[in-house]
């Protein structure tokens, strides 16, 4: 057989395996994975907190999550990776049907990344809305790594009940931290007996901690509606729309900004996001 | 059919059973659990031995059947499929296979229209007891399907010369007629509009393109006078009908008699309540592009269709369109027929081999108003958006049995195929078949019930084994 | 103009194709079949059609099929193994390609080529693809080249410009690639038949009279998002894809896994923003729902939405022929021109 010329093929995934799975929720799932070719890990770029991944699960297809760990690896070693999933679709399906050992396709890393350089010194919110934590994760990580770096940093972490709050079992390392507090949230009607956490939607929550904006840099991700309410609520009190940063997302598959999908006007959440900040979110066309 | 989507690994030579004869067809039985597997068991306990050229499917009842299944069995390298259940009075869950029976007469005429050999596709009953029946069955299934040979890709094999079309019969409305029709009709709109009766009406307008007419949503007294008719009014209207039906007020909708029918069948699927239309019938002289009326208007006389609320005719300045004995599309459809399968086949895969997947067909056709096309269904994947032969196949097929005993024959989707494939064809061949077996004729009465949504005790199963 | 190349009678025309044939290379040309004129693989001249007019749809689908492996997978005993399409390999001329189509390629190369990753599968397509042009001397209704700053007898995109001369064929070099295809025996054509064929570009240009696409119609698109208009212009879009399929620029597609027990494969596939499904979420979520917002999408991007560090060219390269198959008769530049006209003060509709 002729020899086939070897190809720069930038579909072709890196093949991961399952090493772990902690069911975050009912029907949130993180998981832990290694590179299964540990020279193909070694070459891995590595990645920044905000970017995402095209996760293949083979016979079934692609689905786009953040990468919910910061990188690591020193040069040489083959790096583990995380993501936070939600089973919502065909892909996401069957993903959740595979167990530890089985082998999953990996592209990326995509997109841009959070502007951690300019958070230096500042006091950071997080504000995660149900899985929207998972889009932050690999951003409060890489604070909580490098905490001299940076101000305080409250997490606020709304949910719709007690169950569908994700890493609940992280959150007590992080509250641990000096000058780190964590706030849990969760919709009026969705407190248990015995719940301790605040019960109102994030924003109002959020207005109750009485912190004010000098600085403060404000990370928020969650659903459309959410974020909608968030942003009246914090230009209420008095951010400006360069203090608050968060993520867009939109239908994706080639994840790096040549099928043309995913676009915001000019804006390719791809290539030119996911990361985004207020600002720049008030200049794009009503399109997502 | 044509290269499956995998190669699986070809089985070890011992898994392989060859006969004396040797080449052993590989067949796709889909049977229902409660008669034909439960024969199919019988026959395997009494230890009768038959050909093991058949794999079983097994399905709840053959009233499950979804003809893509078939379709998926062919594309997967099947070279012949049995569907089989119980027999009709018999079936577990009353009416199953009654309804199926319907639907398998037409899905046979259809596969063998497009040209696939008819020994290559089975139907049965048998039941849970007939266990001899059943090796009967396959054997019988195996021989036939042997004699046809492995399913072959596509040759070169076909030239189909259509024989030339017959002229129209007729000239297209005079200037005259055409402006006394438009005049009438923009005071109609004009009328409707004001008094509040209609808050929008579908009609046509002038295009940018010279002699282009296209389709306007016209809201106001003033905008009436866009309005114009002529003989290249070709759009079917009441394909915006369902959408802006959901608005507040009455739609008004300019309609040919073709395009009536079409309503008529909205209306019968429950897509439309009568009392949200003001349907304005305008006597039509026929769709002309040059000097060629459209196929289907040569059979038509161009009335006012009884369904709409308003005429609008020239009265007195012509006389109504003579219609002709023959429809052209029923001489190419025959023609066709004239041909072997594998030429048919051949010209068909020609077709479809055009096919961009745009689905202008089904944007075109007003009846196609599933939220989701099982083109679209992901969970599975029926049909592969691959732009292959594959893909088209299934899509072509799939989308002209979806229609059966529905497509009233207005043709837009074959006007819109930007690709010129004759899926006026197709669908007219249906139709054939739908009249011919249930004496059924679409676009007629509203109250009447699609064919394929009920079944008589006494359908025809001329077919069936 | 530049002055240089060759005069051919119709007879050497068609020998230098078939010479192309035999030299073993792919010859893509328009054929008359069917029903329809489109480009297909040739095997004789005889094939080729030279008359004025475009093919049903682009040639695009010569550098960007309509479906393409991406990568096979075998699924082995301890996990899927995988492989990478071959490579191109077959030189391809591209012979009749119309100028706005040619101009099309290149739009396809910003995507493919020039964009954050390039495609090595149209990157060697591309590589070895020679583009002969044939100008147009006759406009078609539905036609504006001119209007969107090309040409009938534009060199964009082009390799060897072949012009159309009374009985004869003018043939222009334009880059290193399409002279090579050239032939020694070629007779020169003299300066004044270049000033005629000059002359004659301009007389069938002059025939468009198609509104002009001014620079600033892209920023006055994007800042008109939410004007009604685009409802008036294109709320009767049945949400095809005919436009975008036959578009020689456009270039969205879906990437799609398929896959059994055995193994599988993901593709490459023609996709159009004009479906409902291109932006659905898997929340349910679609920022495009209605077919007035995919088509104001689709309009925007061919006119308006600009890469970072792109320059001001507008995507659409005036081929018309969205114009002339759009099943619902919708006009892009008549859109566009009346979205940017209604946002004048005093014609709302645009209709001005």
């Amino acid at each position: 057989m002729a020899e086939v010329e070897a190809m720069n093929n930038p579909y072709r995934p890196h093949l991961l395996r399952i090493a772990a799975a902690r069911d975050e929720t009912p029907d949130v799932r993180t998981l832990t994975l290694r590179f299964v070719d540990e020279d193909d890990g070694a070459r891995f770029p590595g990645w920044e907190p905000g970017q995402f991944g095209e996760y293949t699960v083979f016979g079934a297809g692609e689905c786009v999550f953040a990468l919910a760990n910061t990188s690591n690896g020193e040069q040489g070693t083959s790096p583990v990776l995380e993501c936070t999933y939600r089973a919502i679709g065909k892909v996401t399906a069957a993903l959740r049907g595979l167990d530890i050992g089985h082998v999953i396709g990996f592209r990326g890393p995509y997109g841009n990344s959070f502007p951690l350089a300019d958070w230096h010194g500042r006091d950071l919110v997080f504000l995660g809305g149900g899985i929207g934590m998972a889009a932050l994760r690999a951003a409060l990580l890489s604070v909580l790594e490098h905490r001299s770096d940076f101000g305080e940093v409250l997490v606020l972490n709304g949910a719709r009940t007690v169950v569908d709050m994700v890493y609940q079992e992280e959150m007590p390392a992080w509250e641990k931290l000096e000058g780190v507090r964590v706030v849990r949230t969760v919709d009026p009607g969705g407190e248990t007996q015995g719940w301790d956490g605040e019960v109102g939607l994030i924003p109002e929550v959020f207005e109750r901690q009485g912190l004010s904006t000098d600085g403060r840099i404000v990370i928020a991700c969650g659903p459309p509606i959410m974020l909608h309410f968030l942003f009246k609520s914090l230009e209420k009190l008095g951010y400006s729309p360069q203090q608050v940063i968060t993520t867009l997302e939109n239908k994706m598959k080639c994840g790096f900004g040549q099928c043309g999908r995913c676009n915001v006007g000019s804006f390719y959440v791809c290539r030119d996001g996911p990361v985004v900040s207020w600002e720049q979110m008030r200049a794009l066309p009503d399109d997502f | 059919m044509s290269k499956p989507l995998h190669v699986r690994p070809a089985p070890a030579e011992s898994a392989r059973v060859t006969t004396a004869s040797g080449w052993q067809p590989d067949i796709v039985a889909m049977v229902c659990r409660w008669c034909t597997y439960a024969g199919a068991d019988l026959a395997g306990t009494s230890r009768m031995t038959y050909p093991a050229a058949v794999r079983l499917v097994r399905f709840p009842c053959t009233g499950r059947m979804n003809p893509l299944f078939i379709i998926k069995a062919f594309e997967n390298g099947a070279d012949g499929v049995l569907v089989s259940g119980c027999h009709p009075g018999d079936c577990h869950y009353v009416q199953g296979n009654l309804y199926a029976r319907r639907r398998f007469a037409i899905f046979k005429a259809l596969m063998e229209f497009v040209g696939l050999d008819s020994r290559r596709l089975h139907f049965s009953w048998v039941s849970a007891s007939e266990g001899s029946k059943w090796v009967n069955v396959v054997e019988e299934v195996t021989a036939t399907v042997r004699d046809v040979g492995p399913a072959k890709p596509r040759g070169e094999r076909s030239a189909a010369a259509f024989p030339p079309e017959e002229p129209a019969s007729r000239a297209p409305a005079s200037t005259e007629e055409q402006e006394t029709l438009t005049r009438r009709l923009r005071s109609v709109a004009a009328e409707l509009l004001g008094e509040g009766e209609a808050s929008v009406i579908l009609g046509y307008r002038r295009g940018t393109l010279p002699g282009q007419v296209v389709p306007g949503f016209i809201t106001s007294r003033e905008e009436s006078e866009e309005l114009v008719w002529d003989s290249h009014c070709f759009n079917n209207l009441s394909v915006y009908l369902p959408r802006l039906a959901k608005q507040d007020g009455k739609v008004g909708a300019v309609v040919k008699k073709c395009d009536a029918a079409t309503v008529v069948g909205l209306l019968q699927e429950k897509q439309l309540n009568r009392d949200e239309l003001l349907l304005i019938g305008v006597q039509c002289a026929g769709v002309w592009e040059g000097k060629r009326l459209a196929a289907k208007c040569h059979t038509c006389d161009g009335q006012v269709s009884s369904l709409c609320d308003v005429a609008v005719t020239p009265e007195g300045t012509s006389e109504a369109a003579v219609p002709a004995a023959s429809d052209p599309r029923d001489a190419a459809i025959a023609y066709l027929e004239s041909l072997s399968p594998e030429v048919r086949w051949d010209y068909w895969q020609k077709e479809f081999g055009r096919c961009i997947r745009c689905y202008a067909c089904r944007a075109a056709c007003p009846l196609c108003y599933c939220e989701t096309c099982i083109s679209e269904k992901h969970r599975p994947q029926w049909i592969s958006p691959a732009i292959d032969e594959t893909g088209n196949t299934a899509w072509n097929i799939i989308r002209a049995f979806h229609l059966a005993g529905r497509c009233t024959g207005c043709d837009e989707c074959a006007r819109a195929c930007p690709a010129e494939i004759r899926l006026d064809l197709i669908n007219r061949k249906l139709v054939q078949v739908v009249e011919q077996r249930f004496d059924y004729r679409a676009g007629i009465d509203t109250e009447a019930a699609p064919p394929l949504t009920e079944f008589r005790d006494d359908d025809s199963e001329e077919f069936i084994l | 103009m530049q002055k240089t190349g060759w005069r051919l009678t119709k007879s050497e025309l068609r020998e230098w194709l078939d010479r192309l044939l035999r030299e073993n290379r792919r010859v893509i040309a328009p054929v008359d079949r069917d029903g329809l004129r489109y480009f297909r693989p040739v095997t004789s001249a005889d094939e080729v059609n030279l008359d004025p007019g475009k093919t049903r749809w682009s040639p695009k689908e010569f550098l960007f099929p309509r479906t393409e492996p991406l990568y096979t997978y075998d699924l082995r005993a301890n996990g899927p193994e995988l492989h990478d399409p071959p490579l191109p390999e077959q030189e391809q001329v591209v012979v009749g390609v119309r100028c706005c189509d040619a101009a099309g390629l290149v739009r396809l190369d910003e995507v493919f080529l020039k964009g954050k990753v390039e495609d090595p599968l149209y990157a060697r397509r591309r590589a070895l693809t020679t583009i002969v042009a044939f100008a147009c001397a006759e406009v078609e209704p539905e036609c504006f080249c001119t209007a969107v700053g090309g040409s009938p007898m534009g060199t964009e995109g082009v390799d060897l410009l072949v012009i159309p001369f009374g009985a004869d064929w003018l043939v222009r070099p334009v880059t290193e690639k399409g002279r090579a295809l050239a032939q020694e025996a070629w007779k020169a054509a003299s300066r004044e038949a270049w000033s005629l064929a000059e002359e004659q570009g301009q007389r069938v240009a002059q025939e468009i009279a198609r509104t002009p696409v001014a620079k600033e119609w892209a920023a006055t698109l994007e800042q008109n998002f939410d004007s009604p208009v685009w409802k008036d212009v294109a709320g009767r879009c049945l949400s095809c894809s005919i436009c975008a399929y036959v578009c020689p620029s456009c270039s969205c597609f879906d990437v799609h896994h398929e896959g059994n027990p055995w193994g599988g494969r993901e593709i490459r596939c023609w996709d159009a923003c004009t479906y409902a499904l291109f932006t659905l979420h898997a929340s349910g979520h679609n920022p495009r729902g209605g077919s007035d917002a995919r088509y104001r999408q689709r309009a925007l991007h061919k006119f308006s939405y600009l890469a970072p560090g792109e320059d001001d060219v507008i995507r659409c390269v005036g081929c018309g022929r969205c114009i002339a198959l759009c099943p619902a008769g919708i006009d892009i530049h008549d859109a566009v021109r009346r979205v940017v006209a209604s946002s004048q003060e005093g014609d709302a509709h645009g209709r001005g």
